[in-house]
């Protein structure tokens, strides 16, 4: 029985390792970057070995993954080679692949992922699945006895780096005309973030390794929006923060000024009023800027996780998270609706925001019949959780049988072996 | 199964766009180009610089390392005088991006069961209403400047748009 490979293709990140095991044995980035040190574009290196000397000031970099679908496979080869002989140590001629890709992809570019896997590397053979019907497997297997798992029937968010989809699965197939799609992910909220720090203070526009770094530790979901402006803007410590910029001599990495106090506001509840207070701070904000190399942070912390709810709020013309949710249970029959309510899970990176479950329960409910719970479970890591489901698929018994074969890809193409999947 | 191909044949010209897009895309209004490009900024990989290709890197260098000689450019321009046609051919090896891959496979073509990227876009929101932000301090905004139309929610931050950033998006 050959091995088989587990590769969770992301935008953001790529998660691979041996089929059946806990853990991928890499996660790295999905891309090339240049720093300023060199001239040419570099593998980058595994994230949990991303040592202090990386110097990731105005590190540009490029990506083979367009807006969540795979357009460039030179580049991914590049990245893939990288990865299967330096970090996973694998022959892909006597390995299975078991790959990721995005729901509702178009023939062009399923055609160009088959021909990097088969001809470019030729594993041996290939399993394509949707990283959210792997979601489902995860969940179900570790809750043996809820909703989700007896019904075999889930609704996975699944909020990644090019876009956010709410994905219906049933028996482990996606429900593809329910699939609801908004155009929001991290590239999205860090260059939004990345546009509101440059507004105010320094100009981060370059800086995408830096402002990813700032965005994941300091931003959070506000629960009540009115409220956190208002104190935001009177200059209350609950939510005001430091980022500290590295300036290459004393520190390479970017890192946040004062941990501790950057968790104060899980502090704030519902009951706490806020007296307004009018223009107070607006002027000593630009001051402190222009020392030091750092940016204080206290409105863009929850603005830029809330256009995830509204994103009207910069001007996409698109239906917020609680809304998609329900469009898309809308598209369902009938009789999964009260099942999908109450067996929403939640997945990708961009879940890890701080208090997003909670917001998401307070803007779902009023949207849903009363009779009908709503229950939301978040994975116990958002960002692994596809990977270990892939691990589970891949050691089950009857996997061999479902892949697609080299020889069979040779023999009937790129589109007819795809229909095996049905996708 | 032909006629598919045939159908798929006729003119790839019509293409519908959606309405405000066309109005927009038309209008020589300061203030919905600075909107188109402030969401396009949206997707971008690297922020204002465009992404560089190798080759242009040998140009960088040809600038940096004028102290190491003579000898150097001179090999640096032998090599690399690119014809027309030459880069006629890498313009078309280049990958395509995402949206013209969508655009040549042509999704509205096919029968109104099946599934596609184009119909999963969940739509627009329910209510119309926005809330704006002051693009200054990020409250609530209640104005917007009549030049650019960016907004801000008091005098102070208006004189502070106007002072720094009036129409930077739109160059």
């Amino acid at each position: 029985m050959s091995n088989i490979v587990v590769l969770d293709n992301g935008g953001g990140l790529i998660k691979a390792g041996q089929g059946g095991e806990r853990d991928p044995t890499t996660v790295i980035p999905n891309c090339l970057y240049k720093p300023l040190s060199s001239k040419k574009f570099l593998h980058t290196s595994p994230l949990t070995t991303l040592s202090d000397e990386i110097d990731l000031t105005s590190a540009s970099v490029r990506r083979p993954i367009d807006r969540g679908y795979l357009i460039n496979s030179d580049l991914e080869r590049d990245i893939w080679s990288h990865l299967f002989t330096s970090l996973l140590h694998i022959s892909p001629s006597s390995s299975s692949l078991l790959l990721t890709e995005p729901p509702l992809s178009i023939p062009s570019v399923q055609r160009s992922t088959d021909e990097l896997v088969f001809e470019d590397f030729g594993f041996s053979s290939l399993y394509v699945a949707h990283p959210q019907s792997l979601v489902h497997l995860y969940e179900a297997s570790r809750q043996p006895d809820s909703v989700l798992s007896k019904t075999q029937c889930s609704l996975v968010v699944d909020c990644g780096f090019s876009f956010t989809h709410a994905v219906p699965v049933l028996h482990n197939f996606t429900l593809n005309h329910a699939i609801k799609r908004i155009d929001l992910g991290g590239k999205a909220f860090t260059n939004y973030f990345k546009e509101l720090v440059s507004y105010r203070s320094i100009n981060v526009m370059d800086e995408t390794f830096l402002v990813d770094d700032a965005k994941e530790k300091l931003c959070f979901v506000s629960l009540d929006l009115l409220r956190d402006l208002r104190l935001a803007r009177s200059g209350n410590n609950l939510i005001k923060s430091t980022y500290v910029l590295p300036d290459g001599v004393t520190h390479t990495k970017g890192y946040v000024k004062d941990p501790q106090a950057a968790k104060r506001f899980l502090s704030l509840s519902d009951k706490d009023h806020v007296e307004s207070d009018f223009m107070a701070k607006v002027g000593d904000r630009k001051k402190a800027d222009m020392n030091k190399n750092e940016i204080d942070l206290t409105n863009e912390r929850f603005l830029v996780p809330e256009t995830l709810f509204q994103p009207a709020d910069i001007g996409i013309n698109q239906a917020g998270l609680a809304e998609c949710i329900v469009r898309a249970v809308s598209s369902c029959h009938s009789y999964l609706q009260p099942v999908l309510y109450q067996s929403i899970i939640l997945a990708g990176g961009s879940t890890l925001f701080p208090q997003l479950k909670e917001r998401l329960e307070v803007e779902l409910r009023p949207l849903v019949p009363e009779h009908f719970d709503v229950k939301i479970t978040t994975l116990e890591d958002p960002i692994l959780g596809v990977w270990r489901g892939g691990s589970l698929l891949a050691s089950s018994p009857d996997f061999e049988s479902m892949c697609v074969t080299k020889a069979d890809y040779e023999e009937l193409g790129s589109a007819r072996c795809r229909r095996r999947f049905f996708h | 199964m032909e006629e598919e191909m045939t159908n798929r044949r006729v003119s790839n010209r019509t293409r519908k766009v959606a309405t405000k897009m066309a109005a927009a895309l038309t209008s020589n209004d300061n203030r919905t180009q600075a909107a188109i490009a402030r969401l396009e900024a949206l997707e971008n990989d690297n922020g204002a610089i465009e992404v560089v290709d190798v080759n242009d890197d040998e140009e960088a260098s040809l600038d940096e390392d004028d102290d190491l000689g003579y000898v150097q450019k001179k090999q640096h321009k032998g090599s690399k005088r690119k014809t027309r046609q030459a880069k006629a051919l890498e313009a078309r090896r280049a990958p395509k991006s995402f949206l013209e891959l969508l655009q040549e496979a042509n999704l509205e073509s096919l029968p109104a069961h099946v599934p596609t990227y184009l119909k999963a876009a969940v739509g627009p929101p329910s209510s119309s209403s926005r809330r704006h932000f002051c693009s200054v301090c990020g409250y609530i905004a209640g104005y917007n400047c009549c030049l650019c139309g960016m907004r801000f929610c008091s005098i102070r931050c208006q004189n502070i748009h106007k002072d720094t950033r009036c129409q930077k998006f739109v160059a």
